[in-house]
């Protein structure tokens, strides 16, 4: 009876060090198809990354390609592991044969940290979406806002859960509120601010979860302090987009600044505390 | 085993010929998960400078083809804060640390180097000598870093200064060169046109296979005039590669921009040179 519990004591001993561990492991690529304006590719794999984390693809370039967890086996059977990733056109895994073996590494560096928020919020440029995704359906209630240059630009609404709240920006004003997320300035006759709704949104969320360029945290995290007086530790979080060359903290070129001082994103992020940037 | 410093009173003998080049692996923390750090011969550590430097701002790697450029600006806490962060891992490992210092004034190089005297583990330092630096400047510095420590001293040369510096610094006193270190390089930012923004170019170190045959140049033009022992540095990829290195003199070799691609083969490139050793034996 004992040298059961230690051996199963033991054995979830291991399997923990085992997730904990940075691996190279191999990934078969199994399609990807356009879905406008991303590329979708999926990759069956041991250990996939979790929403926010990120892999370290060699596709044959001189420096690996961070890929970002868009689903994770959201329609896989539960005995292969994988994820599905958005890519920009033109994207070298894009061109891979189906069934080709790739050589990953990772999972690496901290993802989202939602815990058991029940108000998720999700905002995004479009560009930056796809690490959000995987976040839809992780609380009972989510919003999401995207901002995009232009209507064209927008993906489509019907590609969203119908239980997921959406507030679409555009920074001319040809769909749904007017942009930038952060402006303050008074909109033209006939459009609207996003920004109050944000500041709304923010208030209402138990956690929130950013995906914007790097240069506009700090006017975001200006907004949620502005709409929550003393944000719990992680309650806003964003996603820090910088190249992550080796992924292990060795190269310093995804140094980023943060109040603590400077900080690997692909260690320490790419997931940080929005009011620490 | 293989001796780095056969001229110094201490020497600096390694297991293996292959090493991680400055800048490529950290601190000796970062890659034990995917290498197993016994195949090295020593840990050269990231730069490190006598005070704390901060990050580049802007962009930091530009990548064109096979090639790429960082510029990083060798960010690092400082050699009082690097030691007080690592020393105990250091004297843990189970192969020996080479500091990589950054040479920057005579003053500061002493001091750093006097710190890192007496650091269990700690068997060599690296000093890293800037672009376009004088004659007369890296003679200093190397008096430097020798007059205040003991350690044996490797100096790691720019690409641009071997001629005029590799056989000054060995009569007056280096242990042994790291040749080379990464020449400075110019590429665009990005290969496409973002809207109407100009585009944009990186200055930095470069990195990727044109390194190699420049490399084996230097190799064959310098290693049988040096009486110290020379440590190949740039764009090896593969064992024969290393072998290349070998045959045309080096002592030993540094892995670099390979590490972050494929950690697994510098594994492979360490248990080949064995190998090919036993085999030539």
């Amino acid at each position: 009876m004992l040298n059961s519990l230690l051996a199963t004591h033991f054995s979830l001993l291991i399997s923990l060090i085992t997730k904990l561990m940075v691996k190279q492991q191999e990934a078969v690529f199994r399609q990807a198809y356009p879905a406008p304006p991303y590329w979708v590719a999926r990759f069956d794999v041991a250990y996939p990354p979790a929403p926010g984390a990120f892999v370290l693809v060699d596709l044959g370039g001189p420096l690996r390609e961070a890929l970002f967890p868009a689903s994770i086996d959201a329609d896989r059977p539960s005995t292969v592991n994988g994820f599905t990733t958005m890519l920009p056109p033109h994207h070298p895994a894009t061109r891979l044969l189906p069934g080709t073996t790739v050589d990953m590494l990772g999972p690496l560096g901290q993802g989202f940290r939602i815990g058991d928020a029940t108000r998720l919020l999700l905002v995004a440029e479009t560009a930056s979406l796809p690490p959000l995704l995987p976040l839809l359906e992780a609380a009972p209630s989510v919003a999401l806002v995207i901002e995009s240059p232009t209507r064209a630009q927008l993906p489509p609404t019907d590609r969203f859960p119908p239980t997921v709240e959406l507030t679409l920006v555009t920074r001319d004003g040809s769909a749904g509120y007017l942009g930038p997320l952060e402006s303050q300035d008074p909109a033209p006759a006939n459009l609207e601010r996003v920004m109050p709704r944000l500041v709304e949104l923010i208030a209402w969320a138990e956690c929130a979860c950013f995906a914007c360029s790097n240069d506009r945290y700090p006017a975001l995290a200006a907004l949620v302090r502005a709409a929550r007086i003393q944000p719990v530790p992680d309650f806003a979080q964003a996603l820090v987009q910088v190249p992550m060359p080796c992924g292990v903290g060795a190269c310093e070129v995804c140094r980023t600044n943060t109040r603590a001082g400077e900080k690997h994103a692909c260690i320490d992020g790419p997931v940080f505390d929005i009011t620490s940037l | 085993m293989i001796e780095l410093a056969p001229h110094h009173k201490f020497g600096l003998p390694i297991a293996s010929p292959v090493m991680p080049a400055a800048g490529a692996f950290g601190f000796g923390d970062t890659y034990h998960d995917l290498v197993d750090l016994r195949v090295l011969g020593a840990l050269v550590t990231n730069p490190v400078s006598f005070t704390p430097r901060s990050a580049a701002r802007g962009q930091r790697i530009a990548i064109h083809g096979e090639h790429f450029v960082t510029h990083t600006g060798l960010p690092n806490p400082g050699v009082k804060r690097v030691l007080r962060q690592h020393r105990q891992l250091w004297a843990r490992l189970p192969i020996p640390v080479i500091v990589h210092l950054i040479a920057t004034t005579p003053a500061e190089t002493a001091r750093a180097a006097e710190q890192l005297s007496g650091i269990p583990n700690v068997v060599g330092i690296e000093l890293g000598l800037v672009d376009n630096i004088t004659p007369q400047r890296a003679l200093n510095l190397l008096d430097a870093a020798r007059a205040e420590g003991d350690l044996p001293v490797i100096v790691r040369i720019p690409f641009t200064g071997v001629d005029a510096l590799a056989p000054l610094l060995v009569d007056h006193g280096a242990d042994a060169l790291t040749l080379i270190a990464p020449p400075r390089a110019v590429l665009p930012v990005s290969d496409t046109l973002e809207g109407s923004e100009a585009r944009r170019y990186l200055r930095g170190r470069l990195y990727g296979p044109a390194l190699f045959p420049l490399l084996l140049n230097i190799l064959a033009r310098w290693c049988s005039k040096l009486p110290v022992p020379v440590i190949a540095c740039g764009g090896i990829a593969s064992l024969q590669d290393a072998i290349a290195c070998l045959e045309l003199g080096a002592t030993a070799l540094q892995v670099d921009a390979l590490l972050w691609r494929n950690p697994a083969m510098v594994q492979c490139i360490a248990e080949g040179l064995a190998a090919f050793d036993t085999s030539r034996d």
